[in-house]
C-alpha cells in the first residue's frame, strides 16, 4: 500500500472519529452485532425463542417481568426481538455477499472483455435494474417457498446489478493502468490479472457498496416477512413478528412497537456508519 | 430505445414467471376439479401451449391491448390496471410533492447553516427517514392519527358509504375536482394524507440531502465569493443560483424513485388497504396468478421509462450543456 | 355515524362564501345515506365471480344469495328448512321423490316468470358445468332427474337416496334461462354471468369494484313480500381483522364477520355494538398422512394424539370447543360422550414406545395457509407439544393453491395438513363425506385417509331415511375413526360477527352464518 493512500485512510479515520453521527451508526452496528452473537443465549426466554409457548401468559402488558411483554401465544417479546437480531443480521449479509458476489463477476466479465460480450450482459444488467425489485422478489420467495434461504436468494437476485454496474466501470478504468499492462506483458493468465491485479485495486468502492447496501438489505427482508412472504415459524423474523402484531394494534401494541422499533435501529445503524465508511474511504465523495 | 427495453422486459418477466413453480390452473379450476376439468381449463387459457408460442401470442396481445386475463377472476389485466395503477400513481405523486415541497427548504437551510444546530436537525431527520419503514411508519401514523386520535380515516381511498366522483383519470383527488365537488376533493384527500406521507420519506430524505449538497457547493465557488464580496445579500445569492438546482435535485429524485416507489407501493398499501397495483400483485403473486404480475411489473416498466424519458428532455432544458454530451 | 371529519363544516362554510354553486353535491352523502339505509358488511374476502354455477366460496355465497333464489332456503338454529321460490313440497315415502310447488308470483328481474323451466334449466346447467356447489348434488340427480310436470310445479327424482337433499338445495341458484341463452357464447354463458346478475332476487348489483367493495341496492316493486328496510348493502373488502373492528366501532360499517377472539373482547362493552358468538358446524382438524412416512403408523398417531396440548390450542382459538370425534358437537348423531385423546404425556410415551419414532430423532412437517393467523398459531401449538416427546417439527406456509397440489399424492401431501371444513348443510354426511370417504382422496378435503369400513359406513348413513338408524351408524362412524387416529381432532371455533346495534332483523343460522343474508335486515 501507498504511503499516500495509507495517509488517505488515516485522514478518513480521523474524519470519522471526528463524525458523531458516524461514531453513533458504529456503535449502534457493534451493539447489534454483539445481541446478536451472544443475545440469544442470554435471552430469558430461549424456550420461545425455539418456538415454545405459554398461552396461560398471553397478552401481558410490559412489565418488569416480562420487558416487552408477551404475545398472543404467551411468549415473550423481548427475548423474539433479541433473538431476530442475528436472523436479519445474517439474512441481510446473505444478501449482499450474494448479490457483490455475483454482480462482480458479471461486472468483470463485462468489463474485462468488452465487446459483445460487455454488451449483452450489460443489457441484461439493466433489464433487470427496470423491474421491480421488491415485487421480483416477493415473486420468487412465493414461488420458492418460505424459509430465510429462499428469501435471501429472492432479493439476491434482484440485488446484484448495482454492483455489477460499479464493478464493469471499476474494472474498464484499471483496465489500462500500466500494472495491469505489465502483467499482461508478462504472460499472466487472465483470471490471475482479474483477480490478483485489478479486483484487489477495486475493493474499496465495493465494500462501500457493499456497507452502504446492508442497512437497506435488512429492510428489504423485513418487507418481505411484513407482506407474509418470508420465513418459516418459529423462525422470530422482525418483519413477519412486526406483520402478526399488526391484527392486534391498537390494544396489544407493544407486540407490534418493539419488532417495528428494531427494524429501525438496525437499519439506521448500518445507514450511517456506511456514510461514515464512505468518507473514509472515498475522500472524492465527501461533500 | 423504448421499445428494445419493453421488449427485453416482457421476455425477462415471461420467463421469470413460468420457470417458477405451482399449478395456478388447478387452483382456477376450483378443489372440486378433475383432472379432466383442470386440463380443459389449461387448454381454454392456453397453458398447454408450448412456452415460445405461449411467449408469442402474449407479446402480440399486448400490441393489441390484450394483457392476458387473470386465471382466478378471468378480468382482463389491462382493466384491471386502469383502475388500479392511477390509484397507486397518485399515491406516488402525492409522496413525491411532499417530498420536493418539505425537501427543499429543508435541504437549503441545512446548507446555509452547515454544521450548526438546524444542519445537524435535517441530517438526522433525512437518516432516520431513509432508514424508517415505510410499513412501520404506516403503523405507527395509524395508530396516532386514525386509531387514537381519530382524525384522519384508517385507510382506504373514499368512504365506502359514499358515491365516489366519476371516474375519469381515476386519480380520486382529481376527478372530485373535474366534478366540482370541493368535499369529495376534502374526502379524498384526508384519505390520501396518512400513506402519501408514509410513502414520502425516503425521496423526502435523498432530496433534502441532495439540495444541501449542492447549495454548499455553491456557497462554496468563486463568484459567489465575489458577489458576496461586492456586497448582495446572501439570501439574494442563494435564490440566484439554487432555483436551477431544486429543479434537477427534484427531477433527479423522481427519476430514482419512480420506479421504487410504484414496485414497492405494496408496502404502504398493505398497511392502508388502498386498492393499488402493489395489493393487486400482492394477491395475485400469492395465488401465483401469472398475468396480473406480468402485467404490473411491465406497467411499472412503461411509467418508469416514460418519466426518465421526460425527465432527460427536462435537463436537457433545463442545462442546454448536456445535449452535447 | 359515529365518526365525522370537521371538514363538512368548514367547507360548507367556504362554499356559502362564494355562493354555494356547487349545493346539491353537498347534499349527498351520510344525510341522503341514512335515508338510504345502507348496510355496510366487512369483510376480508374477494367475490371472484358472480356465476351461481361457477363460484363456490363463502363470499360468493354472500353475494349469490342475495341476488339469486333457490327452491327454498334454511334459517335458525336449529336449522330450520323455509319456502322460497317453492311455496311447498311434498317428499315420497322411500325420500327417493321431491314435488316442489312453485310460487306463481315469483319474477325474474325482466320480469320473466320464474318457472319449472327455469328451474329445471338451471339444474341442468349447473351439472353441465360441474363447478361451483355441483359437488352437493353429483351423483345424486342426473340430467332426467329434474321434470317441469307444469309452469309451477316441479319434480326432482333422485338417482341416489340422500337424507340431507333439502339442505343442499338453499345453495342452487335459479337463473333467467332467457338471459343466460341470449349470452350463452361458446362457453355456455360463464364469461356474461361472471359479471351480470340473471336473478329473481330482491337485491341486485349496483357497484362492483373487485378487491375493494361490492354494491347491492334493492330491487323495485320485488315480487317478495315483507323484509326490512335496507333500500340497499355495500360488501367491503378490509384485509386486517384489526381494521373490520375499527370500522365498526366508528360506525363505518354494520356488521364485521371476520374478526378474532381479541377482536370481539375488545369489542365486548363499547356502546353501539351487539356481539353474536355462537356454535356453528366449522371443524378445524390436523390431519396426519396415513399413507407416507412416519405417521403411517398408527402407534405414532397415537402417541402424537396423546401428546397434543388441546388446551393451548382451546386458549390460542378463543371462543371455542374443543371437539370431541370427528363430528361436530350438536350435529344429528354426534356422540358427546365418545372417548377421544386427552392430552396424557405417559400414554403418549406408551405409544411412542411401540413406534419406530422410539429411536427418537425424528422431524416431521407441517403446511398451513400462508396468512391464516389462528392456523400459525395451531401449528406451533404442535410443534411445542412435539417437542414433549422427542419430535421436531417443520412448519411451512404455503400458498393455498401450492397445498391444494400437494394433496394430489400421499407422497406429496406434508405429515401434518390442517384442514377448516366448512358444513355447507347442517347434517353428519356433510362432513363425515368430505373428510373421510376415499373418493376426496387426492382432494384437499382428504388427501390421503381411506378406510373400506368408513366407506361403507359414510355410504349407509347417506342413504338412510331413518333418524334413529342413522344416528346408530353416525356413533359406529366416530368410534371407527377415532380408533383410527387419522386426525388430531381439533377445535370448533364459534362463529363471531359483531353487528351495530342499529342493525335489526338479524337471525343466526350455523350454515355459512358469515354469507349474510339482507333480505330480513333493517337499519335504525
Amino acid at each position: 500500500m501507498s504511503g499516500a493512500r495509507w495517509l488517505n485512510l488515516r485522514r478518513g479515520f480521523y474524519r470519522f472519529r471526528r463524525s458523531w453521527l458516524s461514531m453513533v451508526g458504529l456503535v449502534i452496528v457493534a451493539a447489534l452485532v454483539l445481541v446478536a452473537l451472544v443475545g440469544p443465549a442470554l435471552v430469558p426466554h430461549p424456550e420461545h425463542v425455539a418456538g415454545g409457548i405459554n398461552t396461560t401468559a398471553r397478552f401481558l402488558t410490559p412489565s418488569a417481568s416480562a420487558w416487552f411483554g408477551t404475545n398472543e401465544l404467551g411468549q415473550d417479546v423481548f427475548s423474539l426481538t433479541i433473538a431476530g437480531s442475528r436472523v436479519s443480521l445474517l439474512a441481510g449479509i446473505s444478501v449482499v455477499v450474494l448479490a457483490a458476489g455475483f454482480g462482480t463477476l458479471v461486472g468483470a466479465v463485462a468489463g474485462y472483455y468488452g465487446g459483445w460480450l460487455d454488451e449483452a450482459l450489460m443489457r441484461f444488467t439493466d433489464l433487470m435494474l427496470t423491474l421491480p425489485s421488491l415485487i421480483l422478489a416477493m415473486a420468487v420467495a412465493a414461488a420458492m417457498g418460505p424459509g430465510l434461504g429462499n428469501t435471501v436468494f429472492a432479493i439476491a437476485l434482484s440485488w446484484w446489478p448495482g454492483f455489477a454496474r460499479l464493478v464493469r466501470g471499476e474494472v474498464m478504468a484499471k483496465k489500462a493502468d500500466t500494472f495491469v499492462i505489465a502483467a499482461r506483458a508478462l504472460g499472466a493468465g487472465t483470471p490471475r490479472i482479474l483477480g490478483r491485479h485489478i479486483l484487489p485495486n477495486i475493493a474499496s468502492p465495493i465494500i462501500i457498496k457493499m456497507s452502504l447496501d446492508m442497512g437497506f438489505a435488512i429492510l428489504t427482508v423485513a418487507s418481505l416477512g411484513f407482506v407474509g412472504i418470508g420465513v418459516k415459524p418459529p423462525t422470530p423474523e422482525w418483519g413477519s413478528l412486526l406483520s402478526t402484531a399488526r391484527g392486534y394494534l391498537p390494544d396489544y401494541w407493544w407486540t407490534a412497537i418493539f419488532p417495528g422499533s428494531a427494524i429501525f435501529l438496525a437499519v439506521f445503524g448500518f445507514n450511517l456508519l456506511g456514510d461514515g465508511l464512505r468518507d473514509v474511504l472515498d475522500p472524492r465523495a465527501r461533500r | 430505445m423504448i421499445v428494445p427495453v419493453l421488449l427485453g422486459l416482457s421476455l425477462l418477466v415471461f420467463a421469470i414467471s413460468h420457470l417458477l413453480p405451482g399449478d395456478p390452473v388447478a387452483l382456477a379450476a376450483g378443489p372440486q376439479a378433475t383432472k379432466t376439468e383442470i386440463a380443459a381449463l389449461a387448454h381454454e387459457l392456453g397453458t398447454d401451449q408450448p412456452l415460445p408460442v405461449q411467449y408469442w401470442s402474449y407479446l402480440t396481445g399486448l400490441l393489441s391491448g390484450d394483457w392476458g386475463q387473470s386465471v382466478l377472476t378471468r378480468r382482463p389485466v389491462l382493466a384491471d390496471l386502469r383502475i388500479y395503477l392511477p390509484a397507486t400513481l397518485e399515491l406516488v405523486v402525492a409522496a413525491m410533492a411532499l417530498a420536493i415541497v418539505i425537501g427543499i427548504p429543508a435541504g437549503l437551510l441545512s446548507a446555509v447553516f452547515v454544521d450548526r444546530w438546524p444542519d445537524y436537525l435535517s441530517r438526522i431527520l433525512s437518516l432516520g427517514a431513509i432508514s424508517m419503514p415505510r410499513f412501520f411508519l404506516g403503523l405507527l401514523l395509524q395508530l396516532g392519527f386514525a386509531m387514537q386520535l381519530g382524525w384522519l380515516p384508517l385507510n382506504g381511498r373514499y368512504p365506502i358509504i359514499e358515491d365516489p366522483p366519476p371516474f375519469v383519470t381515476g386519480f380520486l383527488s382529481l376527478d372530485a375536482l373535474l366534478a366540482g365537488d370541493p368535499d369529495a376533493v376534502w374526502l379524498a384527500l384526508t384519505h390520501l394524507a396518512l400513506p402519501a406521507i408514509a410513502m414520502s420519506l425516503s425521496p423526502l430524505a435523498t432530496i433534502t440531502r441532495m439540495m444541501r449538497s449542492a447549495t454548499i457547493e455553491v456557497l462554496q465557488q468563486d463568484y459567489v465569493l465575489t458577489e458576496r464580496a461586492l456586497g448582495l445579500s446572501r439570501w439574494l445569492i442563494i435564490f440566484k443560483y439554487v432555483a436551477k438546482n431544486a429543479m434537477s435535485s427534484s427531477l433527479t429524485v423522481i427519476g430514482l424513485y419512480v420506479g421504487w416507489l410504484l414496485g414497492g407501493s405494496v408496502l404502504v398499501e398493505t398497511v392502508f388497504d388502498w386498492p393499488g397495483i402493489g395489493l393487486y400483485a400482492t394477491k395475485a403473486i400469492v395465488t401465483q396468478d401469472f398475468m396480473p404480475v406480468m402485467g404490473v411489473t411491465l406497467a411499472i416498466g412503461v411509467v418508469f421509462v416514460l418519466v426518465n424519458l421526460v425527465i432527460d428532455l427536462l435537463y436537457g432544458v433545463l442545462n442546454p450543456k448536456v445535449r452535447l454530451g | 355515524m359515529a365518526h365525522t371529519f370537521p371538514r363538512r363544516h368548514l367547507l360548507t362554510a367556504a362554499m356559502a362564501a362564494t355562493g354555494g354553486a356547487v349545493l346539491p353535491a353537498t347534499l349527498s352523502g351520510p344525510a341522503q345515506a341514512q335515508a338510504r339505509k345502507i348496510l355496510v358488511i366487512a369483510s376480508n374476502q374477494d367475490i371472484p365471480s358472480f356465476d351461481p354455477h361457477v363460484a363456490s366460496g363463502y363470499s360468493s355465497a354472500a353475494l349469490l344469495r342475495n341476488v339469486y333464489d333457490s327452491l327454498v332456503r334454511v334459517e335458525g338454529n336449529p336449522v330450520r328448512v323455509l319456502p322460497h321460490l317453492a311455496s311447498s313440497w311434498t317428499v315420497s315415502p322411500d325420500g327417493m321423490e321431491y314435488v316442489f310447488k312453485l310460487n306463481p308470483a315469483a319474477k325474474f328481474a325482466d320480469g320473466t316468470p320464474v318457472d319449472a323451466a327455469a328451474v329445471r334449466y338451471s339444474f341442468s346447467r349447473l351439472l353441465r358445468l360441474g363447478k361451483g356447489n355441483s359437488w352437493m348434488v353429483a351423483g345424486l340427480i342426473d340430467d332426467n332427474s329434474v321434470t317441469a310436470v307444469d309452469a309451477t310445479t316441479v319434480r326432482i327424482k333422485l338417482v341416489k337416496p340422500f337424507a340431507a337433499f333439502l339442505q343442499v338445495l338453499p345453495w342452487q341458484w335459479i337463473v333467467n334461462p332467457k338471459l343466460v341463452e341470449a349470452n350463452k357464447g361458446a362457453d355456455d354463458a360463464q364469461t356474461y354471468l361472471r359479471g351480470t346478475i340473471a336473478g329473481s332476487a330482491a337485491f341486485r348489483i349496483k357497484r362492483a369494484e373487485p378487491g375493494n367493495l361490492y354494491e347491492f341496492e334493492r330491487v323495485a316493486n320485488h315480487w317478495r313480500t315483507g323484509g326490512g328496510n335496507l333500500t340497499g348493502a355495500i360488501w367491503r373488502i378490509v384485509r386486517e381483522t384489526s381494521s373490520q373492528r375499527l370500522a365498526l366501532q366508528r360506525g363505518e360499517a354494520h356488521i364485521a364477520v371476520d374478526l378474532t377472539s381479541e377482536d370481539m373482547v375488545a369489542l365486548k362493552d363499547k356502546p353501539g355494538v351487539k356481539l353474536v358468538i355462537e356454535p356453528e358446524f366449522r371443524t378445524f382438524s390436523i390431519k396426519m398422512n396415513t399413507e407416507f412416512g412416519p405417521l403411517k403408523d398408527i402407534n405414532l398417531r397415537k402417541a402424537i394424539s396423546y401428546a397434543f396440548n388441546y388446551q393451548a390450542m382451546r386458549d390460542t382459538a378463543g371462543f371455542a370447543d374443543l371437539m370431541v370425534g370427528p363430528l361436530p358437537n350438536g350435529i344429528l348423531g354426534h356422540d358427546p360422550k365418545l372417548a377421544v385423546y386427552r392430552t396424557n404425556l405417559a400414554k403418549a410415551k406408551e405409544y411412542l414406545a411401540k413406534s419406530e419414532a422410539a429411536k427418537g430423532g425424528l422431524k416431521l412437517s407441517m403446511v398451513y395457509v400462508s396468512g391464516l393467523e389462528q392456523e400459525r398459531q395451531f401449528g406451533l401449538v404442535l410443534l411445542d407439544s412435539l417437542k414433549q416427546i422427542g419430535i421436531e417439527l417443520d412448519i411451512k406456509a404455503m400458498v393455498w393453491p401450492d397445498i391444494v397440489a400437494s394433496a394430489k399424492t400421499p407422497a406429496s401431501t406434508a405429515d401434518f395438513y390442517p384442514v377448516y371444513q366448512t358444513a355447507n348443510y347442517g347434517d353428519p354426511d356433510n362432513i363425515a363425506y368430505a373428510a373421510y370417504h376415499s373418493s376426496r382422496n387426492g382432494g384437499w378435503q382428504n388427501p390421503v385417509y381411506h378406510s373400506a369400513k368408513v366407506d361403507a359406513l359414510i355410504e349407509r348413513g347417506r342413504a338412510e331415511s331413518n333418524e334413529a338408524k342413522r344416528k346408530a351408524i353416525y356413533q359406529e362412524f366416530q368410534q371407527v375413526v377415532v380408533d383410527d387416529a387419522p386426525d388430531i381432532f381439533g377445535v370448533l371455533e364459534k362463529r363471531r360477527l359483531a353487528l351495530r346495534s342499529d342493525v335489526r332483523g338479524f337471525v343466526f343460522t350455523p350454515v355459512a352464518a358469515n354469507a349474510i343474508e339482507l333480505f330480513g335486515l333493517s337499519l335504525g
